[in-house]
């Protein structure tokens, strides 16, 4: 037995024996090739002799280098090109063959070749990238430069990669010129604004001259000849001065309505309460007559145009005490709340830097279907003889609530009342 | 108490009838011939003897050849007449006009009147000031 056992170790140790030496064999062969001392190996795989060149392996690197969009050389430490892909030949219109063996710098522009004489030194010891310009068939070509120094097998050698810039530069001009010309238009746009301004200005103040002269000799007629005039001549003379006094209010609101166009606003910070208080303070009068009740709950403090949201305020409880019911107390509620969105349905909270002001009465109210006529300019729901008022209110309300970046909207029905909503930026 | 008299610069002929009928009812006012700019309103005062001399001047101050700050600096320098109160008024007056105005020496400046109610009140008001 102690034989057989024998005769297996001695077999098993011949063959690590053989193995040891594929081993070191192969190990061997791998450190060649690694090293470059063998360009081709010829393996016999039992169908016969095979060669395998390590070409195989440069090859990907070869087509990659030959088909990307940039421009390729290599440069000796004189400057000289070694090699080059087919792109950069393209780029300064000269055949592969004459490029290879010529300097880089005879293809660099002129009032760049001392440059790229400085970025040629400084690149073997740190890579550097810039954009110059080199020849082309007469023209120049703007490209940028990268260089980088290369460990190769025959020594050091440095690698400049050429982007053509031609297109990039094109369509930097471009947008150069786009921009030029939108700020010719921003500052047409500018002037443009300010002449209307100017207009509307100077037309509401001369269009006022005619309708006070109108109104004077109106109430003068009146006076000097009501005894020559029958009773319906007379009626008459009162629908001018009546509708005189219209246009009047009318050109104002309109001026105002256009000055809220124009750009500039300074904001302030205002106490929202006070403004409401001195607000109500003009309609003392009213207030007493229609036996109103005016609660006003905590307001914000916040940023805004004192004039223009002054102006809101009058305008809503102007409306909320014109529209009120005839016979019955005129109640109206304001309160406000923060909330953290942008949206008139958003849920309170305190931290929010947008507030919601509703202000409620309990007057005869609208249809809601009509709830964009009344924003818009000289829309009215009622005739002149029920309830004077020029329609343009509201749009001028519209207008300076969106100019403090706000929200406005009504809700309201027919006999139930109408609650304005306001939204608007704290800050 | 005395008939204050009133010297007025105006060229609006529709103005011009407006002051006179409003004076027509009142009782307290003569109004002197009226000058259609200021030109013809110093050409004027140079004419009237120092007895005759306006109580108050009413310059309007757009006028033709002479406007109402000019015809007032004017005034002003003049010894025979810097003692007159001065009045500005205007259809279109405006902040800078209101300061140059106080500035030069009006003792009011006025929005020209829309009504015949305002008129009245009008004068009321400048037989308070002079």
């Amino acid at each position: 037995m102690s034989e057989q056992i024998q005769n297996n170790i001695n077999q098993m140790q011949a063959e690590i024996e053989e193995l040891r030496q594929q081993l070191y064999e192969a190990t061997e062969t791998i450190e060649a090739i690694r090293t470059g001392q063998v360009d081709a190996l010829v393996v016999n795989d039992g169908s016969g002799h095979q060669l395998y060149t390590l070409k195989t392996a440069d090859q990907a690197y070869r087509v990659f280098i030959e088909n990307m969009a940039e421009g390729a050389v290599t440069l000796n430490k004189d400057g000289i090109i070694m090699y080059c892909n087919s792109n950069f030949a393209r780029i300064v219109s000269c055949p592969l063959s004459l490029v290879i063996g010529q300097a880089f710098e005879d293809f660099v522009t002129e009032d760049n070749k001392q440059r790229f004489h400085e970025l040629f030194t400084l690149s073997w010891s740190h890579d550097n990238k810039e954009e110059m310009s080199v020849h082309c068939d007469g023209a120049d070509v703007p490209v940028q430069l990268s260089f980088t120094a290369l460990q190769l097998d025959d020594g050091v050698a440095l690698s400049v990669i050429i982007t053509d810039l031609t297109s990039v530069k094109k369509t930097q001009l471009q947008l150069e010129n786009n921009n030029r010309q939108l700020a010719a238009i921003n500052k047409a746009l500018e002037v443009s604004n300010h002449d209307l301004m100017q207009f509307a200005s100077v037309a509401s103040h001369d269009l006022q001259e005619p309708l006070r002269k109108v109104d004077i000799f109106s109430s003068l007629l009146l006076s000097k000849a009501s005894s020559a005039l029958d009773k319906e001549a007379i009626a008459y003379v009162e629908k001018i001065t009546a509708a005189v006094k219209r246009m009047k209010v009318l050109i104002t609101d309109v001026l105002n309505y256009s000055k809220l166009s124009s750009g500039h606003n300074e904001f302030q910070l205002i106490d929202l309460n006070e403004l409401a208080r001195e607000t109500l303070n003009d309609f003392e009068l009213v207030i007493k007559d229609k036996n109103a009740v005016i609660t006003i709950n905590p307001l914000p403090v916040l940023n805004g145009n004192k004039g223009q949201i002054r102006q809101v305020f009058q305008n809503i409880f102007s409306n909320a005490l014109k529209f009120s019911k005839p016979n019955e107390p005129v109640n109206i509620s304001v309160t406000s709340r923060k909330v953290a969105e942008k949206s008139l349905t958003a849920r309170e909270d305190a931290n929010g830097q947008y507030c919601i002001i509703s202000i409620k009465d309990n007057g005869i109210g609208f249809d809601e279907k009509y709830l964009s006529n009344i924003f818009a300019l000289f829309e009215r729901l009622h005739t002149k003889d029920k309830y004077e008022g020029t329609g343009i209110g509201m749009a001028i309300t519209k207008k300076i609530i969106e100019k403090h970046n706000g929200l406005i909207n009504a809700i309201s029905s027919i006999g139930n009342g109408a609650e304005f909503l306001l939204l608007l930026p704290l800050y | 108490m005395s008939v204050k008299r009133i010297l007025l610069a105006e060229d609006d002929k529709d103005d011009c009838l407006f002051i006179t009928e409003a004076l027509k009812n009142r009782g307290d006012f003569f109004l002197m011939p009226i000058a259609e700019n200021g030109v013809e309103l110093i050409e004027y005062l140079d004419a009237t003897s120092p007895a005759e001399l306006p109580d108050v001047i009413i310059l309007d101050q757009n006028m033709p050849k002479q406007n109402g700050l000019q015809t007032l600096t004017l005034l002003k320098k003049n010894d025979h007449y810097r003692h007159i109160p001065l009045i500005v008024y205007s259809s279109s007056t405006n902040n800078l006009l209101i300061e140059q105005s106080h500035k030069l020496g009006a003792i009011l400046i006025l929005n020209k009147p829309s009504t015949s109610t305002e008129y009245n009140k009008m004068m009321d008001d400048i037989l308070m000031v002079i």
